[in-house]
C-alpha cells in the first residue's frame, strides 16, 4: 500500500472521528476547554498574583492535548471494537497505521480551539513569542503522542474489558495525569520530589514549557534528559502495542 | 481479479478456538468447502453457533484459519489479504452506527476510504442511499433513525464501496418485515448489477426468498449445499400436514414432530396428505396440508428431530 494512500486514509479517519463533533457537538469543545480551565479559575481566585496565572495557562494547554489524547486512545478503540466498525475497516483496503494515526489525530484536531485560546492569553500576557512557540509546539505534539500511545496500549492489553470499564478508566487516567502531578503548578513546589514530574508525561512537558517560557530554570542536560524520557516512553508504548496488537485475529 | 476464478472458494477451512485458561479447544469449523459463483447470492444458513460468522470472518480476512484456505476472486485470504480487501466489503453481525454520523457520511466516507476521489464517492454514496431508500433521510444523524434505517445506513456504506463481493452477517436480524424487504430488494438489485453476495442468516424465510443457492451449516460442517429445490429434494417427504389437537396413532402415517398441542406429519405423496386430512376431519380436528418448507428440511438435516421423530 502506497504512502499517499496511508496518509490520505489517516486524514479521512481523523476527519471521521472529529468532524461530527465539530459540527454537531460544539458544546463538547467548550466542555473540553472548561475542564482544562477549571484549575485556572481556582488559581485566579485564591492566588496572590505573580506568575501563577501563566503556570495555570501552561497546565490548561497541556491538559487540552493530553486529556483528549488518552481518552480517545482508549475510548475510540474500544468503542469501534464494540460497535464492530473496526471489523468493517479491517476488511477494507486500509492500512492499520492509518487507522491508529487517524484515531490519534482526531483529539489533536479537537483540542486546537482550546490550545489557540490558552495560547492567545499566554501571548497576550507577554509570555509567548514565535521563538518560544517553536519549542512549545513540538513539546505539545510529543505529549500528545505519549498520551495517545499510552491510551492505545491500555486498550490493546485490556481488549476484553467492557467499554464502560475502559471509559471510566480513561476518565480516571485523564484526571490523574492532569490534575494531580505538577501540570498546573510548578514542580518546584514538590521540593526534593520534583524528579517525579519527569516520569509523568504531562508534568514532564509542563516543566519543559515552563522552562522555555522562562518560568523554571533547567540546565541543558536536564532538558535533554526530559525530552529523552518523553520520547523513550512513547517508543516504549509503541513497542508494547506492537507486541500485543493484532489487526487480524488468529 | 484473476481470470477463471470463482467469487468465493473455500477448501477445507478449519478453525479451532483454544481457551487460554482451561486449555479446552472448540472446533468451530470442521473443514468447510464452499464454491460461490460470480453474480450469485449465496446464503449460509445455520443455527446460532453453527460457525457461520467464523466462516465469514475468515474469508473477509479478519481471522486466520487453523487449517485450509479460501480464495476471493482467486486471491488467497491467508496469503494475499491486501488483494482480497480491495474486492470485498463486509457488514458484521450486530454492527452499530456512530450516533452522530449521517447516512450520507457513511456512504461518502467509506467510499473515500476505498480510494475513490470526492466526485466518485459522492456519486456512489448517492446511488447506495437511493438503493436502500435512505436518500431522503441522508442528512439526519443516526441517533434519530429507527433500527432498520440505521442498518440500511450501514448497508449503504458497503454498497457505496463498489466492491465485487459483499459479505453480510445476518444483515436483517432485528428488522421488521417492511425494513427486511427493503434490504432484500436492495441486495437483489445488486445481484442484477453483477455483484456477488454472501450472507449468513438463521431465518428460513430470508434464505428462501433471496438466495440463488444456499448451504446449511451445522456444528462447523456443511450438511447440505445447492439450490432451494435441490436442498428440499434431500428429504424424501414432500408434504406436511399440521393437525391441531390430539390424534392417536399419528406416527403410523409418517414422521411426526410435536409442537405443543399441534402435530406436524411429514408425508411422501399428495395422496397420503389428503388421506390424513380426511381422517383428521372425521375426528373433528382442524388440519392443513402444504408442501414441506425449507424450515422442515433444515430441522431434519440439522438433527432437530429425535429418534422418535419428535422435536
Amino acid at each position: 500500500m502506497g504512502i499517499n494512500k496511508i496518509l490520505k486514509d489517516t486524514l479521512i479517519i481523523a476527519w471521521i472521528k472529529s468532524y461530527p463533533d465539530f459540527r454537531r457537538n460544539p458544546l463538547m469543545l467548550l466542555l473540553l476547554a472548561m475542564i482544562s480551565a477549571i484549575p485556572l479559575f481556582f488559581m485566579l481566585m485564591f492566588s496572590s498574583g505573580g506568575n501563577v496565572i501563566v503556570h495555570g495557562l501552561i497546565g490548561a494547554m497541556v491538559s487540552s492535548v493530553a486529556f483528549a489524547a488518552v481518552m480517545s486512545g482508549i475510548q475510540d478503540i474500544s468503542w469501534d471494537r464494540y460497535v464492530k466498525i473496526r471489523e468493517m475497516i479491517v476488511a477494507m483496503p486500509v492500512h492499520p497505521a492509518s487507522y491508529a494515526l487517524g484515531i490519534a489525530l482526531a483529539p489533536l484536531l479537537i483540542s486546537i480551539p482550546s490550545l489557540v485560546l490558552f495560547g492567545a492569553i499566554t501571548a497576550y500576557l507577554g509570555f509567548l513569542n514565535v521563538e518560544r512557540l517553536l519549542w512549545i509546539v513540538p513539546a505539545l505534539l510529543t505529549v500528545w503522542a505519549a498520551m495517545s500511545t499510552m491510551g492505545f496500549m491500555i486498550s490493546t492489553y485490556l481488549f476484553k474489558a467492557s467499554p464502560m470499564l475502559l471509559n471510566n478508566l480513561s476518565n480516571l487516567l485523564g484526571i490523574g495525569f492532569i490534575f494531580i502531578p505538577p501540570v498546573y503548578f510548578s514542580e518546584a513546589q514538590l521540593g526534593s520530589l520534583s524528579w517525579i514530574s519527569i516520569i509523568i508525561p504531562t508534568s514532564n512537558v509542563a516543566g519543559l514549557i515552563r522552562s522555555y517560557l522562562g518560568l523554571l530554570p533547567l540546565s541543558t542536560e536536564t532538558l535533554i534528559i526530559r525530552w529523552t524520557v518523553l520520547i523513550a516512553m512513547t517508543l516504549a508504548f509503541i513497542v508494547l502495542i506492537s507486541l500485543k496488537s493484532k489487526w487480524r485475529e488468529n | 481479479m484473476r481470470m477463471e476464478a470463482g467469487a468465493v472458494k473455500s477448501v477445507g477451512l478449519r478453525k479451532v478456538y483454544q481457551s487460554k485458561h482451561s486449555g479446552e479447544s472448540v472446533e468451530a469449523l470442521k473443514g468447510v468447502s464452499i464454491d460461490v459463483d460470480k453474480g450469485e447470492l449465496f446464503t449460509l444458513l445455520g443455527p446460532n453457533g453453527a460457525g457461520k460468522t467464523t466462516f465469514l470472518r475468515i474469508i473477509s480476512t479478519q481471522l486466520l484459519p487453523s487449517d485450509g484456505d479460501a480464495q476471493i476472486l482467486g486471491y488467497s485470504v491467508v496469503n494475499e489479504p491486501e488483494e482480497v480487501r480491495k474486492h470485498i466489503a463486509v457488514v458484521p453481525q450486530d454492527v452499530a452506527t456512530y450516533n452522530n454520523f449521517t447516512p450520507w457520511e457513511y456512504g461518502y466516507y467509506f467510499a473515500r476510504l476505498r480510494g475513490m476521489n470526492s466526485v466518485e464517492a459522492k456519486k456512489k454514496a448517492e446511488e447506495a442511499l437511493k438503493a436502500v431508500d435512505l436518500w431522503d433521510l441522508r442528512n439526519r444523524i443516526c441517533q434519530t433513525l429507527s433500527g432498520g434505517e440505521k442498518r440500511r445506513a450501514i448497508i449503504a456504506s458497503v454498497l457505496s464501496s463498489d466492491a465485487d463481493v459483499l459479505m453480510l452477517d445476518e444483515p436483517t436480524s432485528g428488522l421488521d418485515a417492511v425494513a427486511r424487504r427493503g434490504v432484500w430488494s436492495a441486495l437483489r438489485e445488486l445481484i442484477g448489477k453483477g455483484k456477488t453476495i454472501l450472507l449468513t442468516t438463521h431465518m428460513m424465510e430470508e434464505a428462501e426468498m433471496i438466495s440463488d443457492r444456499l448451504a446449511i451449516v451445522n456444528r462447523g460442517s456443511v450438511v447440505a449445499c445447492g439450490r432451494l429445490d435441490e436442498i428440499k429434494a434431500l428429504v424424501k417427504e414432500r408434504f406436511r400436514v399440521v393437525i391441531n389437537g390430539e390424534f392417536k396413532g399419528l406416527s403410523s402415517y409418517g414422521e411426526t414432530a410435536k409442537l405443543g398441542d399441534r402435530n406436524i406429519v411429514y408425508l411422501k405423496t399428495q395422496d397420503e396428505a389428503i388421506d390424513l386430512l380426511k381422517d383428521s376431519l372425521k375426528m373433528n380436528l382442524r388440519a392443513e396440508a402444504s408442501p414441506v418448507t425449507l424450515e422442515d428440511v433444515f430441522v431434519k438435516l440439522v438433527g432437530g428431530l429425535n429418534n422418535n421423530g419428535n422435536q
